[in-house]
């Protein structure tokens, strides 16, 4: 290498070097209560808990038996994998929602669908590891809460409000001039200085409830705060909502606020299509929290909105401050969560709402949130936090086929070189005591004379 | 064996013979136990010493993360097994024996250590040779040649399957010598097995199978005949029989067949003069000048000795310079026929110690008195000389380098291995790296212990290795979250600067942070500096 060269490499290492230098972490936040310095929260679409993890080992999955009657006949439809389907759920709303509670007795699964003249074989369907490699695999390693309630049984808009607010006071509708004062939990966030953001995949920020009006479906469905004239009109609180795509670039720069929550859009897994999206986007979420710095000071929770017509077998509870929806999908990755635990504490979104008041010493929102149980069951603080072990995701390519050493079929290619080589070694042992033997004889004659 | 029982074999060669071989005059301390042991001895010494220093300086590269992680995977690694398949490209013999080294050390050094011994084994039976062939002065010069070779060394230190194949192609050529005299079934049925394993170790040894057949077709002789070599090349395909069976029993064909079709069909690698340009050196200028000298010198009385070193030469050496595929180490087994054939003037030479020149140098102005005092010492001091020149370079290029790029087989990847065990103590279990080239992303996945892409895997079938994976877009990767770190590398970015340039934009656009940097120090005017070699970028979609 010419002397040029070599300073001329050295001058590009140090470049590269002093580019991409790690930022300093950036101070995100006020004293804990807890090592969690950092609480996500992904917000997914509908699905129940028995659609997801019916069939996941040790959860309280289908009940032995189940068999949801069609109609008034005698014909009745079992669990059954969707496995490779693409199955979908269209036409739910609150009236079939009901009828399939049936006041508690969850026996309308099939029933509703079939008294629209409709087949609700589908709604008993399943799905399992194959299709939800992260949402299991995180089960396995992380907690998986197996008694966690939507707030209502029907709504995006009343159970995303739920989700912030811990109250829906107009239902699955937003009030004419939004929630005006109805306080969020990024209110008593941003009064006791503690950092947060919210977090939008796909953010339009035009698009809000006040300028779209009452279209469920939208973006502000997904996100409340934009059916607030405050968090849209003040450009410090506005400030704080983010594309996504922010979420990575927080975690690059170091500036990862101390509380997230995130609205997913067309990954949020509610129709068939979007399932193996679904679980890709939470992994990149999971797994870039993992390599992160802030692995060892954070948690990421992610659960479904609501059931969204699927079977589960729990009826909603009551508590004191009503009656919740159906059972959804929850689940808790830390470096402190428990490992492979099955969390069956009665849980809601109102349950992190918990954990965010406790750890970072703030006042409740509502009764909801006050009398939920918090999160920090799932939680062992007296243990070191654990490394990471990143989540699978969807198969993007195929596999190199590999045949393990274990594999008998292994054994009997190793087995077949022995005997081989076994057999060379034979050859070249008789051919030398052969010549040696010779040699022998015809050195004997000449060592007599 | 008895003094005499040596003068058998030594004038039982020369029967098929049409012109006497070197004839050894032999002195009282050659005929002393010290004589016949001392000098092979001391030959195979430096031959270990020279394989086996610092023989872990450098960490694996591409080629060894390769061999060794299959060997792994047969000792039971299960993390390596998805990453180094145990039936790859090609048979496992190797691998297999690295596998036992493995499970008893499981250390860099276990491995190579197996093909060092090789390399050593080698060594004893070139001499085994030389001496069969020319007397034991040209089997000592033969071995001392072959034990600082830089080629032979520098192959033999690393974990290749070429050092093996070369060791027990010298064994083969070795069966072959004694069949020509000697029992000639029971010694080409060796041959053919000898062969075998050296087409176990390496399917290329195929082509050596060439070479010996040429020779047994066209120069049969002495009690060999053409009748014998059916036995032989039953035995040799018996035993190879192994790779393409045990592949099948795997049920791993598919993998061997893809590999087939695309070193048949890949494109050339190297161009066609690659070995003349960068062989000479590695083998030595002054060996193949005394190889040549060995067959102009007799080229009106050319033997069977010299056809058979030369058919076992010439035909791999062909055969390679016209195939597509090169690579450095592919001739490593010719090495030991060229320095036998070198060691036949310097052989010759240490027969004219005792004042007795040939009749053609009869006529040199020599003095008594010269002849006497220079003579002895003329044929011992070729020899040294001819083999420091050898010494030189391999001392230099086994000791550990400063460089930061190298030829493919020819040593370690700069600051593979240290990188490779930052990955394995620092990044999260089922995280996934993306490379420039699969040369780095080998030695990374063996050391890290965790999968490595590679940019510049092609997606073309015909254009790259089938157990390689291509990213055919991988802006959608890394966004995709399928690969959480970035590898920028010093070779990937000599050999292929578009991927490198490819790398650094995936890492701007990607919010790259530089979380480790392994560097080399290198000289420049200021000093010695160090120079980035691997850098690894976390990356965030």
């Amino acid at each position: 290498m010419s002397r040029f060269r070599k300073l001329a490499a050295l001058a590009a290492g140090c470049a590269l070097l002093a580019v991409n230098a790690p930022a300093a972490d950036a101070a995100s936040g006020s004293a804990t209560t807890t090592p969690i310095k950092h609480f996500i929260y992904l917000m997914q679409g509908a699905r129940s808990f028995d659609d997801y993890f019916g069939s996941y080992p040790g959860a309280d999955g289908f009940p032995a038996g189940e068999c949801q009657k069609v109609g008034s006949g005698s014909g009745c439809v079992r669990p059954h994998s969707l496995d490779g389907q693409s199955a979908g759920l269209a036409g739910i709303d609150g009236p079939l929602i009901a009828h399939e509670v049936d006041g508690g007795r969850m026996d309308g699964f099939v029933s509703a669908f079939a008294q629209q003249d409709r087949s609700g074989q589908t709604a008993m369907g399943y799905y399992n590891g194959a299709e939800l490699p992260t949402d299991w695999a995180a089960a396995g390693q992380y907690v998986l809460f197996d008694q966690f309630y939507s707030d209502d049984e029907f709504g995006t808009t009343a159970n995303r409000a739920d989700w912030v607010a811990a109250a829906d006071p107009d239902g699955n509708r937003v009030p004419t001039g939004g929630y005006d004062e109805l306080p969020t939990i990024f209110d008593r966030l941003q009064a006791a200085g503690v950092s947060w953001k919210f977090y939008v995949q796909d953010y339009n920020p035009k698009n809000t409830g006040l300028a779209a009006g009452k279209n469920a479906d939208d973006q502000a469905a997904r996100v409340p705060l934009l059916d607030y004239a405050r968090f849209l009109d003040d450009p410090e609180l506005r400030g704080h909502i983010e594309d996504l795509s922010q979420y990575y670039a927080d975690l690059a720069d170091g500036t990862l606020p101390a509380v997230a929550y995130v609205a997913s859009s067309g990954e949020d897994e509610q129709s068939a299509h979007s399932i193996a999206a679904g679980q890709r986007l939470i992994q990149t979420m999971v797994n870039q929290l993992m390599v992160s710095r802030y692995w060892d000071s954070s948690a990421l929770l992610w659960s479904y909105d609501q059931s969204g017509g699927w079977f589960d077998q729990e009826a909603p509870p009551k508590t004191a401050a009503g009656t919740l929806g159906l059972r959804v999908p929850a689940v808790l990755v830390s470096a402190y969560a428990k490992q492979g635990s099955i969390d069956a504490t009665l849980s809601d979104p109102e349950s992190a709402l918990r954990f965010i008041e406790q750890n970072w010493g703030l006042a409740p929102l509502t009764a909801r949130d006050a009398d939920a149980n918090s999160l920090t069951g799932a939680f062992d603080f007296a243990a070191a936090p654990r490394p990471a072990r990143l989540l699978p995701g969807p198969a993007t390519a195929s596999a190199i086929a590999t045949v393990a050493a274990a594999d008998p079929r292994t054994g009997k290619a190793v087995a077949l070189y022995a005997v081989l080589v076994a057999g060379c070694v034979v050859l070249l042992a008789v051919a030398a005591a052969a010549t040696l033997r010779r040699n022998r004889s015809l050195a004997e004659p000449a060592g007599r004379s | 064996m008895t003094p005499s029982t040596r003068a058998n074999w030594v004038l039982r060669i020369a029967e098929p013979e049409t012109h006497a071989p070197v004839v050894t005059t032999r002195t009282a301390f050659t005929r002393s136990a010290a004589g016949r042991l001392l000098p092979p001895s001391a030959v195979l010494a430096l031959a270990a010493y020279l394989r086996f220093r610092q023989l872990t300086a450098v960490g694996f590269n591409s080629d060894e993360a390769v061999y060794t992680g299959s060997a792994q995977a047969l000792a039971g690694h299960r993390a390596l097994e998805s990453m180094f398949p145990i039936f790859r490209a090609h048979p496992i013999l190797v691998q297999l024996i690295i596998a036992q080294a493995l499970r008893i050390s499981d250390t860099d050094w276990s491995a190579r250590a197996v093909t060092a011994g090789f390399g050593v084994l080698a060594v004893w039976l070139t001499y085994l040779l030389g001496a069969r062939l020319y007397g034991r002065a040209a089997g000592l010069a033969a071995a001392g040649l072959l034990a600082v070779m830089p080629y032979h060394v520098l192959v033999s230190r690393q974990v290749l399957l070429d050092g093996p194949m070369t060791c027990f192609g010298v064994l083969s050529l070795y069966c072959v010598v004694r069949a020509v005299d000697d029992a000639p079934r029971r010694w080409i049925a060796a041959a053919g097995a000898a062969l075998g394993l050296a087409a176990l170790s390496k399917e290329t040894a195929v082509v050596l199978a060439g070479g010996l057949f040429v020779f047994g077709v066209v120069a049969a002789t002495g009690r060999l005949r053409p009748r014998h070599l059916p036995i032989g090349l039953g035995v040799f395909l018996v035993v190879f029989s192994a790779y393409p069976l045990g592949v099948k029993l795997a049920g791993a064909s598919s993998t061997g067949q893809n590999f087939l079709l695309w070193q048949l069909l890949r494109r050339a690698n190297h161009p066609l003069w690659f070995y003349f340009t960068t062989l000479p050196s590695a083998i030595g200028p002054a060996v193949l000048l005394l190889a040549a000298l060995a067959l102009i010198t007799q080229r009106s009385r050319l033997g069977w000795r010299e056809r058979l070193l030369v058919c076992w030469t010439v035909v791999p050496a062909l055969f390679f310079t016209f195939w597509p595929v090169k690579g450095y180490q592919y001739l490593l087994p010719v090495a030991p026929a060229l320095t036998v054939l070198a060691a036949v003037p310097i052989a010759r030479l240490w027969n004219t110690r005792h004042g007795v020149l040939p009749r053609r140098l009869e006529r040199l102005p020599l003095s008594r008195g010269v002849r006497g005092a220079l003579l002895p010492v003329a044929a011992p001091l070729l020899a040294l000389g001819v083999m420091a020149t050898l010494f030189v370079p391999t001392w230099q290029q086994t000791s550990p380098s400063t460089s930061t790029a190298f030829l493919a087989g020819t040593g370690g990847l700069p600051g593979g291995r240290a990188a490779g065990q930052w990955i394995a103590g620092h990044i999260p279990e089922g995280a996934q790296l993306l490379g420039g080239g699969p040369s780095i992303a080998n030695v990374l996945e063996y050391y890290g212990d965790h999968p490595v892409g590679a940019l510049s895997v092609s997606t073309d079938p015909r254009d790259r290795n089938p157990v390689y994976h291509p990213v055919p877009n991988p802006d959608l990767a890394v966004r995709a979250g399928e690969y959480q770190y970035l590898v920028w590398d010093s070779f990937t970015a000599a050999r292929t600067p578009y991927f490198a340039a490819e790398l650094r934009r995936l890492v701007d656009r990607y919010h790259g942070v530089a979380v480790y940097t392994g560097t080399v120090p290198v000289s420049t005017a200021i000093g010695a500096a160090p120079v980035p070699v691997i850098i690894i970028y976390e990356v965030h979609p």
